[in-house]
């Protein structure tokens, strides 16, 4: 058996994360790291690839919540490896992003895919979970310094606790330093173009799309 | 001289002009209302009656309407339900306030806001092997006092003969119940990584179904109609899971359970599926569903419903389609008018059509939007239709 080259590691790592092999996407993080490939080589030219193939199947109709769910599940399996080789100027975060489902929900599973896909194209992530208090975002601010605050509310019951948070938001007088996206089943453009959001993304991938155009 | 609600909604069931569309509300919960717009209801109409909850359960929210509030919603159809066992109304009833809500199955809800309850109580969580789920404590579903009372009401109603009489036995959705159990996320990545155990999880769960929805129906003999069973398929965009999975996982269970249903009873098969679930709607007609609810018109194809009623208004009773997303806890009482015309214009002509909310109208809806919504379906719902 000839020795495997990085190109070997690099495409089964892909294939890994697009399959949602959790294990075997670590192995290959492994194998890359005793082989002497740098960590930025890892995640832009395999992990990243492979999470855009996925939200773009997802998009297509190819991919559905269990294929998406388990390729994340994937992808933060090989970070948490990946991570500790890699240092601040390896791969200079884009920005810090709060995210959080609004007081009185409790629904996370759009959120924590919104997470990895913008984990994965280059943001910090803070998560700040389900049934979060208004005021608790404002402190995130304040703590974080986040670029952009992302809002999730799947009912319509509590639709108006995203208003409610942004204005909490604005009163702390931290409205200006942040930009505020917001997703969920019953959430649509015009919607957060009424309460104030500064943009709305119907899927995780094109939060993404949605996060970058807001800060380019 | 007037249709009986029943005969009403029976002839709008076998795709003719009744004399009115049908309405549906309050029957089960997916057709139901909470208990604060109810409230609100009865202090509009001037009814005075208790506020009780339906199956008995105050932490689903969800109102047992009186007669006299049906009655003015012009509710066609009437529900009989079962309830969770006595022993555990009784633990629930008795427990510490504000604890955890457990149902016989094992899963339950939590209290995270006064009054808020969600679904996060999940037993099999972290099961992850078929011996787990054997060595699981499963419900009984042989205890009588789930249905005992069924069998009067339903007999009650039955010998009235004003109303269309819907069964509608809780927690009996087997997509649902796997959630329930496991956690939404945890069991869709199940079905991904270890299909065997997955389907062996609802093939365990939609076996004790099926032996309630046995009885149910023994106790029910011909007093009924309509059989409510279902599961979430949609989402706001497209489905939980690919047609190929669903076709080889759940498919074949929700085949076998309306199979079962059609072979012990004439009653018509509704069929409960949130979202977009267009895509699936071809299986849905081969498995044998007659009623499809709710037509969640503000998720993707389902919005189209010129396309649902030409391509399947023959096979398909529709229920549903006054939305629950914006026009009614948001529009006005004229656009909830609007709406109900608009929607009756497209599913009512040739019958086929009951008229309902999307789902169950949640407490930010205004009472004055709900009998919008009933009294334009009677204004507008007169067959023959007109202005369309």
């Amino acid at each position: 058996m000839t020795a495997r080259t990085e190109a070997d590691i690099l495409d089964a790592l892909y294939r890994n994360i697009l399959q949602g092999e959790a294990q075997p996407s670590v192995a290959e993080v492994r194998a890359g790291l005793e082989l002497g490939s740098r960590p930025t080589v890892l995640l832009f030219e395999a992990m990243i690839p492979a999470l855009e193939e996925v939200g773009s199947r997802f998009e297509s109709g190819e991919y559905f919540l269990p294929e998406m769910l388990i390729s994340a599940r994937a992808m933060r399996a090989a970070m948490e490896v990946l991570r500790p080789h890699m240092s601040a100027t390896d791969a200079p975060s884009l920005g810090t992003v709060v995210m959080g489902t609004v007081a009185g929900d409790i629904h996370d599973i759009g959120k924590d895919m919104v997470d990895i896909m913008l984990e994965g194209a280059g943001f910090s992530i803070v998560d700040l979970g389900v049934n979060v208090p208004a005021a608790r975002f404002v402190d995130a601010i304040r703590e974080h310094r986040p670029a952009v605050v992302g809002m999730s509310a799947f009912l319509t019951t509590t639709m108006p606790q995203v208003e409610r948070t942004i204005e909490a938001i604005r009163e702390a007088g931290l409205r200006d330093g942040v930009r505020i996206i917001i997703g969920g089943a019953p959430i649509n453009d015009a919607f957060a173009a009424l309460v104030g959001a500064d943009g709305y993304a119907p899927d995780a991938s094109s939060a993404v799309r949605v996060t970058k155009a807001l800060l380019a | 001289m007037p249709l009986t609600s029943r005969e009403r909604v029976l002839t709008a069931i076998d795709h003719e002009e009744p004399d009115r569309v049908p309405i549906v509300i309050g029957v089960s919960n997916a057709t139901g209302i909470k208990m604060g717009p109810y409230r609100e209801l009865k202090r509009r109409i001037g009814v005075d009656a208790p506020d009780s909850y339906l199956y008995d359960w105050p932490e689903l929210g969800t109102a047992a309407i009186d007669e006299a509030t049906m009655r003015r919603l012009h509710g066609d159809v009437r529900g009989v339900l079962d309830l969770e066992p006595a022993t555990v109304l009784e633990r629930n009833r008795t427990r510490e306030p504000h604890s955890d809500y457990v149902n016989s199955w094992g899963s339950g809800a939590v209290e995270i806001a006064p009054g808020e309850w969600f679904p996060m109580v999940e037993p099999l969580a972290d099961a992850m092997t078929i011996d787990e789920l054997e060595r699981f404590p499963w419900p009984d579903m042989d205890d009588p006092t789930r249905i005992d009372h069924m069998r009067a009401e339903a007999a009650r109603l039955a010998a009235d003969g004003e109303f269309a009489i819907m069964a509608t036995p809780w927690l009996l959705f087997p997509l649902e119940r796997a959630f329930a159990m496991q956690g939404m996320d945890r069991f869709l990545m199940n079905c991904a990584l270890d299909p065997e155990f997955a389907e062996a999880l609802l093939r365990k769960i939609a076996g004790l179904c099926e032996r309630l929805m046995g009885h149910v129906l023994d106790a029910l003999g011909d007093d009924v109609d309509i059989i409510k069973i279902g599961d979430d398929l949609g989402t706001q965009q497209s489905l939980l899971m690919s047609p190929a999975m669903y076709r080889s996982m759940l498919k074949p269970i929700h085949a076998e359970s309306i199979a079962s249903i059609r072979r012990r009873t004439k009653a018509k098969v509704f069929f409960h599926t949130d979202g977009d679930v267009f895509p699936l709607l071809d299986d849905l007609v081969e498995i044998g569903v007659d009623i499809l609810n709710p037509i969640q018109t503000s998720a993707g194809r389902m919005a189209d419903l010129a396309t649902l009623k030409r391509r399947y208004g023959s096979a398909l009773t529709f229920c549903g389609g006054i939305d629950t997303q914006r026009v009614l806890p948001n529009g006005t009482p004229d656009e909830v008018r609007a709406e109900v015309r608009r929607v009756i214009g497209e599913l009512a002509p040739g019958g086929g059509y009951l008229l309902a909310s999307v789902h169950t109208i949640m407490n930010d809806v205004p009472a004055d939007n709900i009998l919008a919504m009933v009294d334009a379906a009677e204004a507008y719902g007169r067959y023959p239709l007109v202005g369309r």
